[in-house]
């Protein structure tokens, strides 16, 4: 369990970062919290020619309001956006979602960027984010873009983010009205990958469910609430959710299982997002 | 001293960093290895290519199956069990590989990762066979895999044990049960994992190999009997040992190898194992299907047991307690604590394309208790009885002592039943199941647990003799000295994994000789000192300790004969303590051991006509058959019924073990086992895909209890002493042994009204569901 030999280099700004994922012809990769990719290396499952240490550049670990959105640099921890007062007040699901990452220590390093770069399926803050319709900020040699969160995942552990290309923010709009919201999530053990996972958001009239570890990607499902028929209308969108699902099974829990807890967690999500 | 839970001699180093462990050790030119392990499971080899390997930067050496020095060796596990079928186990694969994981090259660089990158290099050229992982499959007709030519039925080893006339007492039953249940693979997992460092002294011959094994004079034995070496020219140290729990109890190919590197190089050699390859190679255990019929009269008195066990061996038969461990362990202990005549149990150990199965703690039993409680749990449901009637009708009672079980097994155990009546009496039995009355009222699946078991421990040599292995375990060696100045080393056969032994060794002879504990060392896991087989089978406590306690009455009898000749009194009117010995009827008088010791070192020719100077004694102690311990356990559960997950909200553990040496020891054991159960029976599970890959060789899918999967534990004592030296009974195992029993009774309990049953582990989320969905 000893990764295969890599250069390391620090990066002190994104524009160093960029040129140096750039000049490693798509055999670098940027470092992060390093609690995904280090183990990857230590397996030999990864093996980058090249390690752009992003951790000194202190612009990726912004947390502000700008524009009507929150601004979460790629470097902030999940531990901060557990606790920081400002995620708290305008986006408490990605809140909710950090703390059931791993474990404190775990919490400490990994990072927003690098949790959605690595795209688990089973991760949190993927299906935050793209719960609530997250843009990323990405850099690359030719200048910046933004991507919508729920473009960025094309595959289990793969994205479209190119290979000298990287996430600097992750902004997260912050809506007029009152949305609810609401999380739910089974796992093996306290702090394990979610086996399910449901993050809801619901506006008068409409709820989505965005589902974890079921597919490769982050599933959005939406439908109509009828604030009338609250609970049919919950059975019903969970019910749509179990539909449209295809999980597979594994060592975890069988397919038939997790297609059941599908029900489960979204329902429980979505009563946590009506408030009843 | 004993009794009490004085500060551990082993914390002031292991506490504070300063232990030594087989990793911590460096030599000079030290050399480190790395494995190639195989991707297949089962294939015929054509060819390993260490070419580029052997070309990498750092790499000394590569040397694969068909190396002179590794293909003429191998580890052959013996017994003379009449069906036994034995086999080689080869130091690296050659010719054939029989599970993913099993060594095919080794290569030894300056540093691991250089080793680790040249491993990466070597290309295993092979043909997949058709493997089997599943033991049931293995043996059944027709199987196309066919692991060692020399058992083309894969079975390695059976035996059937039979007393009475069970097809008879079964007919005459009022009620037969008849069910299949299935236990789990389990992995060891200690903290540390395998390690080793080898050093060859080509000046004078000796080879000297530092591990963490639990067994130093057995391995010491394999080794020098492997390498042709003279045994007295062999050497090995087990220094502190960060956990064993029995996967460290075998000898491995991995430990004779690193012995043949360092021969050949002449440098020393290191290897110590991560997790992914503890996961993949070092041994597995309690892979284990069950097809029982239990008899029972209508007042819930057991009749008969019938019972077929097949024992998933792995690929190899482990050196050296053979296939034949867990289906021996699992045909001689099924009925537990409880009274059958009429038992017939058939037990298998079949060889699979997986690794090999080895001693785990509570070895098997785990297994049978879980078989035998959820049978009196089953059957108790049919009878409409209680299940606490229908164990205590069964128990074997104090006044059936000495009791030969079917099993021919003599139990000395009289507290089963007060075990049983412990834990009942602390859980509150009556307030738990009304409390499960008003919760399923509200809808909520609250269940109860029960498990009572035995431990066969201290066995001595005609314990022991059941294996028919070349070795009987059946004593262990002490030798206790004083230095000149009065101070005491005990050197003892034994080896320590954490369990605490120099603490509880140093307790012995300090109550025995008279001393302060402060003034006792104790040294262990040197095979340059006594004798001893080492850790297993709970044996180290009882027989250990017991050469300790004889071996210092022998040099306390030597210092009473010493100051009665200096003091010129009556052997009769001295006695030993606080390190003086002294006149029976002037306490102040006396001379102190110190002056004993020094007069017999320095003044040698003040010492009783014909006594040798010196002072130190060797004994062993051999407790012929062994002692049981004695344990009951109850958990109280709630099951999740929209999800299948389980909440252990109360275990409880009462155990008899004898004489408690150091009660905070004694609970850290147990409470270290009923952890390790409850991982057992909710977690942990190692799975091979059909084409034998293992599927969880990392610790995110082979999942350990953690801090929030264990309660609070509620652990009680019946202390009855043994018949042995110190009256110990064996601890190290017990409270593994009840907890998957206690802890699927109080699941299937809990979902009584919907008819589940929980007869194969482990116990997860989604298996309890699909069973709910499938009862309703
Ligand atoms: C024991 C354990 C348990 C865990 N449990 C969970 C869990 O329950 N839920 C969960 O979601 N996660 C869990 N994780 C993973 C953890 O959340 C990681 O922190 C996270 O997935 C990756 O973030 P990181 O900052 O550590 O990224 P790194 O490991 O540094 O990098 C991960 C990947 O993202 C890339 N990357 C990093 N930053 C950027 C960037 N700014 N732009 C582009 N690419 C980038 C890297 O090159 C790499 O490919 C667990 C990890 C461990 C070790």
């Amino acid at each position: 369990m000893k990764p295969a030999p890599f250069r390391y280099v620090r990066a002190g700004s994104v524009a160093e970062a960029v040129a140096e994922l750039a000049a490693a012809g798509g055999d670098a990769k940027p470092l992060a919290g390093g609690q995904s990719l280090v183990p990857l290396m230590n397996l030999r499952l990864a093996r980058p020619a090249v390690l752009v240490d992003l951790n000194p550049i202190a612009e990726l670990e912004r947390l502000e309001v700008e524009d009507g959105r929150l601004v979460i640099g790629a470097l902030v921890r999940h531990r901060r956006l557990a606790t920081d007062p400002l995620v708290a007040a305008h986006a408490p699901l990605l809140a909710e979602a950090a703390r059931w990452i791993g474990h404190g220590a775990i919490r400490a390093r990994g990072t927003i960027g690098g949790s959605l770069a690595h795209a688990d399926p089973a991760a949190e803050l993927p299906c935050a984010a793209v719960a609530l319709g997250a843009e990323l900020s990405v850099a690359g040699p030719g200048g910046a873009r933004t991507l919508a969160a729920a473009a960025l995942v094309d595959g289990a552990y793969s994205t479209r983010l190119a290979e000298d290309e990287m996430i600097t923010a992750v902004r997260v709009p912050i809506t007029a009205g009152p949305v609810g919201w609401g999380f739910a999530e089974i796992a093996r053990r306290h702090g394990d990958f979610a086996l399910v996972l449901a993050a809801a958001t619901a506006v008068p009239g409409r709820a989505v469910v965005t589902l974890g570890g079921v597919a490769s990607a982050p599933l959005r499902i939406d439908g109509e609430l009828d604030p009338q028929q609250r609970e049919e209308a919950i059975a019903g969108l969970a019910a749509r959710c179990v539909e449209l699902c295809e999980p597979a099974g594994d060592v975890h829990a069988t397919a038939d299982w997790r297609r059941a807890m599908v029900g489960v967690v979204a329902t429980r999500a979505l009563r946590d997002a009506l408030r009843c | 001293m004993l009794g009490t839970s004085v500060p551990r001699k082993e914390d002031a180093r292991l506490l504070t960093g300063r232990g030594r462990y087989v990793s911590d050790l460096r030599l000079p030119g030290m050399l480190h290895v790395a494995f190639v392990r195989s991707p297949l499971a089962h294939g015929r080899i054509r060819g390993v290519d260490a070419d580029a390997a052997r070309a990498a930067p750092g790499v000394v050496a590569v040397v694969t199956g068909d190396d002179p020095e590794v293909a003429g060796r191998e580890l052959r596990a013996r017994s003379s069990l009449s069906s036994y079928v034995e086999t080689a186990q080869p130091l690296l694969a050659r010719d054939r590989v029989r599970f993913n994981g099993e060594a095919v090259a080794a290569v030894v660089a300056t540093d691991r990762y250089l080793a680790e990158d040249a491993a990466d290099l070597v290309v295993l050229d092979g043909d997949p066979l058709p493997a089997v992982v599943d033991a049931r499959a293995a043996c059944a007709p027709g199987c196309a895999a066919v692991v060692h030519e020399e058992a083309p039925d894969n079975v390695l080893v059976r035996r059937r044990f039979e007393a009475g006339d069970v097809d008879s007492a079964l007919a005459a039953a009022h009620l037969v049960v008849e069910r299949e249940l299935r236990t789990n693979r389990h992995a060891g997992v200690p903290l540390e994992g395998r390690a080793g460092v080898a050093s060859w002294d080509a000046g004078d011959g000796t080879l000297t190999l530092w591990s963490g094994t639990q067994i130093p004079h057995m391995i010491r034995h394999g080794i020098a009997e492997l390498l042709g070496l003279p045994e007295r020219r062999v050497r090995v140290l087990a220094p502190d040992v960060g956990g064993g729990f029995g996967v460290k109890a075998s000898l491995y190919p991995e430990d004779a190898l690193l012995c043949v590197l360092a021969i050949r190089l002449g440098r020393p050699v290191r290897w110590v194992e991560d997790r992914l390859e503890h996961l993949l190679s070092a041994s597995h255990a309690r892979d284990h299907v069950y097809r029982v019929r239990a008899g029972l009269d209508a007042d819930g008195t057991v009749r008969a047991l019938d019972a077929d066990v097949i024992c998933n061996a792995g690929a190899y038969s482990l050196w050296p307690y053979t296939a034949a461990l867990e289906p021996l362990m699992a045909g001689g202990l099924l009925a537990g604590p409880y009274r059958v005549d009429h038992y017939r149990c058939e037990v298998r150990g079949v060889a699979t394309n997986t690794a090999p199965s080895g001693p785990y703690r509570g070895v098997a039993r785990p297994a049978t208790v879980f078989v035998m409680e959820r049978m009196l749990d089953i059957a108790a449901a049919a009878l409409g009885l209680d299940p606490v009637a229908v164990r205590r009708r069964n128990l074997v009672r104090a006044e059936d002592v000495p009791y030969t079980s079917a099993t021919r097994l003599v139990h000395d155990s009289r507290t089963y039943g007060a075990c049983l009546d412990a834990v009942l009496e602390r859980l509150d039995y009556a307030a738990v199941r009304d409390e499960q009355r008003r919760m399923r009222g509200a809808g909520r699946a609250l269940g109860v647990g029960l498990a009572v078991y035995n431990e066969l421990t201290g066995m001595g040599s005609a314990a022991s003799a059941g294996p028919r292995m070349p070795f009987r375990t059946g004593y262990e060696m002490a030798t206790v000295r004083l230095d000149p100045e009065g101070g005491v080393t005990v050197l003892a056969g034994t080896t320590s994994q954490g369990q605490g032994l120099e603490t509880t060794l140093a307790q012995i002879a300090a109550d025995e000789l008279g001393v302060a504990y402060d003034d006792v060392d104790v040294r262990m896991g040197d095979t340059q000192g006594p004798y001893g087989f080492g850790a297993f089978a709970s044996r180290q406590g009882v027989i250990g300790g017991g050469a300790v306690l004889l071996a210092a009455r022998a040099v306390r009898d030597r210092i009473v004969q010493i100051a009665a000749h200096l003091l010129e009194a009556a052997e009769a009117d001295l006695r030993v303590e606080d390190g003086r010995v002294r006149p029976v009827d002037a306490p102040d008088l006396g001379i102190s051991i110190a002056d004993v010791a020094r007069v017999a070192y320095h003044e040698a020719h003040r010492l009783p006509e014909g006594m040798s100077p010196g002072l130190e004694e060797t004994r062993t102690y051999d407790p012929v058959r062994g002692t049981f311990a004695a344990g009951a356990q109850a958990a109280v559960v709630e099951v999740d019924r929209t999800t299948g997950e389980v909440r252990v909200l109360r275990h409880l553990c009462v155990e008899d073990a004898g004489r408690v040496y150091h009660p905070a020891i004694v609970a850290g054991q147990i409470e270290g086992g009923l952890a390790q159960g409850i991982g057992g029976a909710l977690h942990e599970h190692h799975v091979y895909d059909p084409d034998g890959r293992l599927m969880t060789a990392t610790l995110m899918d082979y999942l350990l209890p953690a801090a929030t999967d264990v309660p609070a534990f509620e652990v009680g004592h019946v202390d009855d002493p043994a018949a042995t030296v110190t009256g110990a009974r064996g601890v190290g195992e017990g409270s593994t042994l009840g907890v998957a029993a206690a802890l699927a009774n109080a699941v299937a309990d809990a979902l009584s009204p919907w008819g589940v049953e929980t007869n194969t582990l482990p116990l997860t989320p989604s298996r309890i569901h699909a069973a709910l969905e499938e009862a309703t």
